[in-house]
């Protein structure tokens, strides 16, 4: 049987891959197969989008669900992050209570105060005599009178110290430097309730990794549910491209995209949501703290974060869109056949 | 081109595709494969597609193992090879030319290779003018038409088409195995499942004839 000229059939079946796995395959240059490549991938993303257009009301809702879904846990990290900082500028009142020896004179009890004062980490010290500090505790407790019938004061004299360090190892080094000076009985270091707030602030952490956890698990499954339907919906489309040669890839890469899209959409949803809504609270909470004296006020969306927000929105949309076709995929693969 | 080598296939089910058949189509050659619905002729298609893999014996695709060849590899090979189904399976949302275009697109070809080869095709099969329609307007022939460009439009070495004209009516149907000719003189190896005899006795081609999974006949039809 003779054989007739047949069509170069190696060419085009050889491109729209990456080069790295059809090197020995065929004769076309790397450079030409990239480009193929590039464009199928630029094909399929401009197909994915007039996909979304198409259903404009149903692409929003999907952004809006994941969006909001995001801005819960963000907000919250948010928030705690600013009552973090806040901690921090109140640690800087962290105090070193120096209490002296009962029978110190008083003469000792001023010097040790100048001395204390003269100390290259004390920002500063205030002496609280024996008399001022029974009159204040008198003043407080409200057992007044009764003290009055106390032989003698029982109440030491007392330095406070206000540290320039706040890193706890510079207090502690302080606090065993105050405690090492002769006539001090005890020094204790006042860190009690900035413990407390870190713990509280910690357990804030926890709760807000809970919930972002639990969020993000089921904005895998919205993305994926989505993503899903519209396998459901092109079964026939995706059947006939494995027929004529289309590769997994090539089947999973509009769904892909659909995903990475819903991804940006709910991103820069999420964003704006918490931007608005921070400054928003941040007016009432500039407000409140102004009250107390304070110029705190909440940090906003810093720039890293939001595009932090943005990055893990697309990674989501891009791993939901991957379970839904991985599953769906091998599940059609069985049916074609 | 195509090579089966003592070729069995049974299915999960106990039905038996095909039973020890062995044949070889050459390069440019145009063969028919006839027998009742059941005797195994889309068992046979399904084999060279790599839609099935054969239970026993080796089914040879220009020199290739479509029996041990692996996922991946399967596209491949694929697109090698041109289909024409017998409901053409057009997809109804695309236009006749994005219908025809999609062998190319999977290529990644740029738009004005793909503009060339797509015009080229559906001119080849008489539709350059209707393109832009979709193919619920078209009449079933010229559907079917449609379905043969998308099968030709990337130029395959192998043309397989499973009951192309079973839907058509007599004067259609010669029209469409016409253009089967037309490819197969264009050097295309064509290989056309079909129970159409009246049609087939007058192309004067091979003709393998398949009975309960087995080749009973194998000579010029006519």
């Amino acid at each position: 049987m003779s054989e007739p000229k047949q069509p170069d059939i190696a060419k085009p079946a050889a491109a729209a891959r990456p080069p790295a796995r059809g090197a020995k395959r065929d004769s076309l240059g790397w450079r030409e197969q990239w480009r193929a490549y590039g464009r199928s991938h630029k094909a399929s993303l401009f197909d994915s989008l007039g996909r979304l257009r198409a259903q404009p009301i149903s692409t929003l809702l999907t952004c809006l669900v994941m969006g909001i879904a995001l801005s819960l846990p963000m907000g919250m990290g948010l928030l705690l992050d600013s009552l973090e900082k806040l901690g921090g500028s109140w640690q800087r009142a962290a105090q070193i209570s120096v209490f002296l020896e009962l029978r110190l004179p008083e003469q000792q009890s001023a010097e040790l105060h100048t001395r204390i004062s003269g100390l290259a980490h004390v920002a500063d010290a205030q002496l609280i005599s024996r008399e001022q500090a029974l009159a204040e505790f008198q003043a407080q407790s409200g057992l007044g009178e009764a003290l009055k019938e106390l032989p003698e004061n029982p109440l030491p004299a007392l330095i406070v110290v206000t540290p320039q360090e706040v890193e706890r190892a510079a207090l502690e080094a302080l606090l065993s430097e105050l405690q090492a000076l002769p006539g001090v009985e005890q020094a204790q270091l006042d860190l009690g309730w900035v413990e407390r707030l870190a713990a509280m602030l910690q357990l804030g952490q926890r709760f807000v990794f809970g919930i972002a956890l639990l969020l993000i698990a089921g904005l895998l499954l919205v993305v994926g549910n989505t993503i899903r339907l519209s396998i459901e919906g092109r079964r026939q489309e995706i059947e006939v491209i494995k027929l004529v040669g289309g590769t997994d890839g090539y089947v999973r890469r509009p769904f892909l995209y659909i995903g990475v899209l819903y991804g940006v959409g709910a991103g820069v949803i999420s964003w704006a949501l918490l931007a608005l809504g921070l400054s928003w609270l941040n007016d009432a909470v500039v407000r409140l703290a102004g009250l107390y004296q304070s110029d705190f006020q909440l940090i906003g969306v810093p720039l890293e974060e939001g595009f932090l927000l943005l990055l893990g929105a697309i990674l989501l949309g891009y791993c939901g869109a991957w379970l839904a076709v991985g599953r769906h995929l091998s599940e059609l693969e069985a049916q074609v056949q | 081109m195509i090579r089966f080598e003592q070729v069995g296939k049974r299915y999960p089910n106990g039905h038996t595709g095909l039973v020890d058949v062995s044949f070889r189509v050459h390069r440019g050659e145009m063969v028919f494969v006839t027998g009742h619905s059941g005797a195994g002729k889309s068992t046979l298609l399904k084999l060279i597609l790599a839609l099935e893999k054969p239970n026993a014996g080796k089914v040879l695709l220009a020199g290739q193992d479509v029996g041990e060849i692996t996922h991946a590899q399967t596209p491949f090979l694929r697109r090698q090879i041109g289909v024409v189904f017998q409901n053409h399976r057009l997809l109804p949302d695309r236009s006749v030319f994005a219908n025809v275009a999609l062998p190319l697109q999977i290529l990644g070809m740029t738009n004005e290779q793909m503009t060339k080869r797509v015009h080229a095709a559906l001119d080849k099969v008489g539709l350059l003018r209707k393109e832009k329609c979709l193919p619920q307007d078209l009449s079933t022939g010229e559907q079917q038409r449609v379905g043969i460009a998308r099968a030709v439009v990337h130029k395959p070495a192998l043309l397989l088409a499973d009951e192309p004209t079973g839907n058509l009516d007599p004067r259609l149907a010669s029209e469409i195995m016409g253009l089967f000719e037309d490819f197969h003189r264009a050097g295309t190896t064509v290989l056309v499942a079909s129970h159409d005899l009246a049609l087939i006795a007058r192309m004067r081609h091979r003709l393998l004839t398949l009975q309960r999974g087995r080749i009973i006949a194998d000579g010029e039809s006519g």
